[in-house]
């Protein structure tokens, strides 16, 4: 009976929702799914970590590669950053090159590491002009169901905060490089930036933001992703990203600002927790 | 095979011949049909054979280039296929029609020469972890005929035949680099042991039982095919007596099944052993027919050719 | 090869760092001896027979939420996510197609594979996957009964150890069931890695790969998946690869076939308890639906009520 109410008037079946201060999942606009994190779960890759936040589950495996520096830049390393969206993860992806959602959104997960500084290239230079690590870090989306960017940021950070970097002794006269897999250092990362998602969606005369939306959410308001990506890190503002709907009106903006900060909080838990119960199990 | 039609009793006129092991044809279930080859056709190639089995035509270029081995296997050096549907070769190959069956056939051509029981990579090797040979073979397929993987193997094991690396004569070491002199003389080179090359045998299921080089009409009473990639035998390719007379045993070297349907165990067994013996027939009769050839063409200087590539 | 100006790039010249390790390249022997202890038993603690499936095998259907049906399945480290989607009409065809048609694609996630990054676009491998997948799954579903349409499949692999063929088929198996996908039976894979006179049942990924690389020794070698529909007592795909001989093939088929049989039940538990999961919650919508029903008529009652007032 719901279903076919909501197959017919889909617009009517949302506003009747929201106009008893509930969400289609049962949630309040402002309540979280739930988070699930788990780190290092696959073996092949140097550094990984799945999340699940509700249905929305992203994969992140990171891959060591050694490589030359660019010559403009010959103390900095490499951080290369993609999201991947394939067919499998919903019925609005087709098999084949990247979709511009995608696009979109690895460039945007790619902003927010590098404008929070979280990484700094230095870190990642061997030897000056000679020779450099390079991060490849893959997100995959294996389910979405909204909220990309915020599950992508978070599996990203655990994953960086979980990598050890293997010892390379690089000789400058004979260019020969080894490299000691037993001894590694842990690679320095600077705070922890979590990426919050909303939805904004004009109910009669009001605006009404929806926090941490669901994929069937963010279709009502209009956009393919999330309307709005607010990212803090450190309890600084790093990036603020707004698509599409209506005007962000005052209090809105407020109460935005204000869910994105307490998300900062949870999600530091989470991941600090998370890594503690990891390093705790390996140190056994 | 557009706009054949058979009616549900020539089917099983059909199976019922396969059943006794005689086709319609008069052929027994492991008989091919005659084919034609020749080798030496294309002179831009540093091998090139052309077959032709009933209706099907292939032609078979090689070409060798200096590459770098991998890493992980430096004393092996490399050999890649690829296939190419002529759109005219079937009216199903139109536009990218033939994309599919083009790779399928260059991943069991890859497949059946990835071991070294088939083909010695190690030959193909010049300096160990720093080059060797790389061998492109690029298969043309002119007329579509049905059968297209067995007439394949043997084309392609046939430009191999005839495939001559040039001998190096020196190298220079600068640092890391090296500085190869290739031999400019044509009949300074040597051939490619091939002896070991698989061919693929495809088996049609009709009924119960499998049938080798099948027609049309078989063709259409069959709902699944098994190739099997079996190695040749040495001896056949060599005039010298001498040849290890440890003959390797033929071994499997791939085997994979083709369209829809699904075998039961034990057909799929038969028709293992059946292509076993079928490939031996075939290899023997292919080293015979090659040898031949080679013989022939030092006799008379001037080859004469049969084929429309004159 | 072209730059990908969809994606992130990194610098063109980049080397994995474990090449520059101590032990990079290993012989032969190194390799084997790292595989099996004195006492027969495998790195992983297993014995040679011992297949993952009845230890480390775990499987759910219904994992991705956005899919028609969907799957999960892991052997030990390898980790294989299945989705099937609604059918869609057969996109660019001007005939009319009898029979559906089951679209396949296998990915590989970039740091799937503990050798190498996989590179974004879809390789030699990832394509030969997905054709074997798709011949493996058309004799088990009821294809008559969608014709003009396909359905989609699409797998992906988060981490390869071994055996991510049999892992992918078994998975498609469970996420077409899930999809309620019409099929004739159940269908199960399984692998086997050959090395001489050794067979290892459900390899791994170092296994496998040392099965498919060249020993010194001519022995056998090889990697043979077999997919069995257990009821029917039909095959319904098999590969080989490498060198073997008959016996080591029949042999290698008669132990496939048997694994394939110890997955039916596990098969079968997972799809019981998915179809009760979806029972539970079907029931507990209905209950929802009917309360909003009562609230929805009450309300109904109060408009008559006002406007037979007013």
């Amino acid at each position: 009976m719901a279903d076919i109410y909501k197959l017919i008037h889909p617009v009517k079946y949302f506003n009747d929702y929201l106009s008893r201060n509930i969400r289609p999942d049962g949630r309040g606009f402002q309540e979280q799914r739930n988070i699930k994190l788990n780190v290092n779960s696959i073996k092949a890759a140097d550094a990984s970590s799945v999340v699940k936040c509700g249905n929305t589950t992203v994969v992140c495996g990171i891959k060591l590669e050694l490589a030359t520096p660019k010559a403009e830049e010959p103390d900095m390393g490499f951080l290369v950053t993609n999201v991947e969206l394939p067919a499998l993860c919903s019925s609005k992806f087709r098999p084949g090159p990247p979709s511009d959602f995608a696009q979109v959104t690895s460039t945007l997960v790619s902003d927010i590491i590098v404008n929070s500084k979280c990484i700094d290239l230095k870190d990642l230079c061997i030897a000056h002009d000679k020779l450099a690590w390079v991060l490849y870090c893959d997100m995959v989306c294996i389910d979405n169901d909204g909220s990309l960017v915020d599950a992508c940021v978070m599996t990203l950070m655990a994953s960086l905060k979980t990598l050890t970097l293997p010892t390379v002794t690089y000789d400058a006269e004979t260019e020969e490089i080894s490299v000691d897999t037993s001894v590694r250092t842990k690679l320095k990362v600077h705070g922890l930036p979590v990426a919050s998602s909303f939805a904004l969606y004009k109910h009669l005369q009001s605006t009404i933001v929806l926090a941490d939306p669901s994929s069937y959410e963010e279709e009502m308001c209009g956009g393919i992703g999330a309307n709005l990506i607010l990212c803090y890190n450190k309890g600084f503002l790093c990036g603020s990203h707004k698509f599409g709907c209506c005007n962000l009106p005052k209090e809105c903006e407020e109460m935005a600002f204000k869910i994105a900060k307490e998300k900062t909080q949870l999600v530091e838990e989470v991941v600090d927790v998370c890594i503690k119960n990891y390093e705790l199990e390996q140190n056994k | 095979m557009a706009g054949l039609l058979l009616s549900p009793t020539e089917k099983v006129f059909i199976v019922h011949g396969v059943q006794d092991d005689h086709r319609s044809d008069g052929r027994t279930n492991i008989d091919y049909r005659p084919m034609e080859l020749e080798t030496n056709v294309v002179s831009h190639a540093t091998g090139s054979s052309r077959l032709r089995l009933a209706n099907t035509d292939i032609l078979v270029g090689v070409k060798t280039e200096i590459d770098v081995p991998t890493p992980e296997k430096p004393d092996l050096g490399k050999i890649e296929f690829y296939v190419d549907c002529s759109a005219n070769a079937a009216p199903q190959f139109e536009g990218r029609g033939g994309e599919q069956l083009a790779i399928g056939i260059a991943k069991l051509m890859q497949a059946a020469y990835h071991s070294s029981d088939a083909f010695d990579l190690k030959q193909l090797c010049i300096f160990e972890g720093k080059q060797c040979w790389k061998i492109y073979v690029d298969i043309l397929i002119l007329e579509c005929g049905g059968n297209l993987c067995d007439a394949v193997s043997m084309a392609v094991k046939a430009a191999l035949f005839n495939t001559k690396l040039p001998s190096v004569k020196a190298a220079l070491m600068d640092g890391g680099n090296i500085d190869l002199q290739l031999s400019d003389d044509p009949y300074d080179a040597k051939s490619l042991d091939i002896g070991t090359a698989p061919l693929l045998v495809t088996l049609c299921k009709i009924g119960d039982k499998c049938v080798v080089d099948p027609s049309a009409e078989e063709e259409s009473c069959s709902v699944i095919s098994v190739v099997v990639g079996v190695t040749g035998n040495p001896s056949s390719y060599s005039t010298e007596e001498n040849v290890s007379d440890s003959a390797k045993e033929s071994k499997f070297t791939t085997i994979e099944m083709v369209g829809s349907g699904s075998v039961a165990p034990k057909t799929l067994k038969d028709a293992m052993n059946q292509g076993m013996v079928a490939a031996k027939l075939l290899d023997k009769a292919l080293g015979e027919a090659l040898l031949r050839e080679r013989q022939e063409t030092q006799v008379k200087t001037k080859k004469h050719s049969y084929g429309f590539l004159r | 090869m072209p730059l990908d100006y969809r994606r992130f790039n990194g610098p063109e010249d980049s080397i994995p760092y474990k090449r520059f390790t101590k032990d990079f390249v290993k012989s032969y022997d190194e390799l084997f001896k790292e595989l099996l202890d004195d006492k027969g038993v495998r790195k992983d603690g297993r014995a040679l027979s011992e297949a993952r499936s009845m230890c480390m095998f775990f499987a759910r259907a219904d994992m991705v939420s956005q899919a028609k049906g969907s799957a999960y399945v892991e052997l030990r480290k390898t980790k294989v996510v299945c989705s099937v989607f609604d059918p869609r009409e057969i996109p660019h065809q001007n005939e009319f197609s009898e029979l559906g048609q089951i679209f396949c694609e296998v990915k590989f996630a970039p740091f799937s594979c503990p050798r190498r990054r996989r590179p974004h676009a879809p390789d030699a491998e990832e394509k030969a996957l997905s054709v074997a997948l798709r011949k493996a799954l058309e004799p088990s579903v009821c294809r008559h009964m969608f014709p003009n349409y396909q359905v989609d499949v699409f797998i992906y692999i988060l981490e390869n150890d071994g055996a991510c063929l049999s892992a992918a088929i078994n998975a498609a198996g469970l996420a077409l069931a899930d999809a309620a996908v019409p099929m004739y039976d159940i269908i199960t894979s399984c692998t086997v890695a050959v090395i001489g006179d050794k067979m290892f049942v459900d390899p791994t990924e170092a296994e496998e790969y040392l099965a498919t690389t060249n020993p010194d020794t001519p022995i056998n070698h090889g990697l043979l998946t077999l997919s069995t529909l257990s009821e029917l007592k039909q095959i319904s795909d098999f590969i080989q690869i490498g060198s073997m001989d008959v016996v080591s093939v029949t042999n290698a088929m008669e132990v496939l076939e048997k694994e394939c049989e110890k997955l039916v039940p596990l098969v079968q538990k997972v799809l019981v308890a998915n179809v009760l999961k979806c029972f539970a919650q079907r029931k507990r919508l209905e209950e929802e639906a009917n309360e909003r029903e009562k609230a929805l008529n009450s309300k109904m009652e109060e408009w008559k009520k006002l406007l037979n007032a007013g």
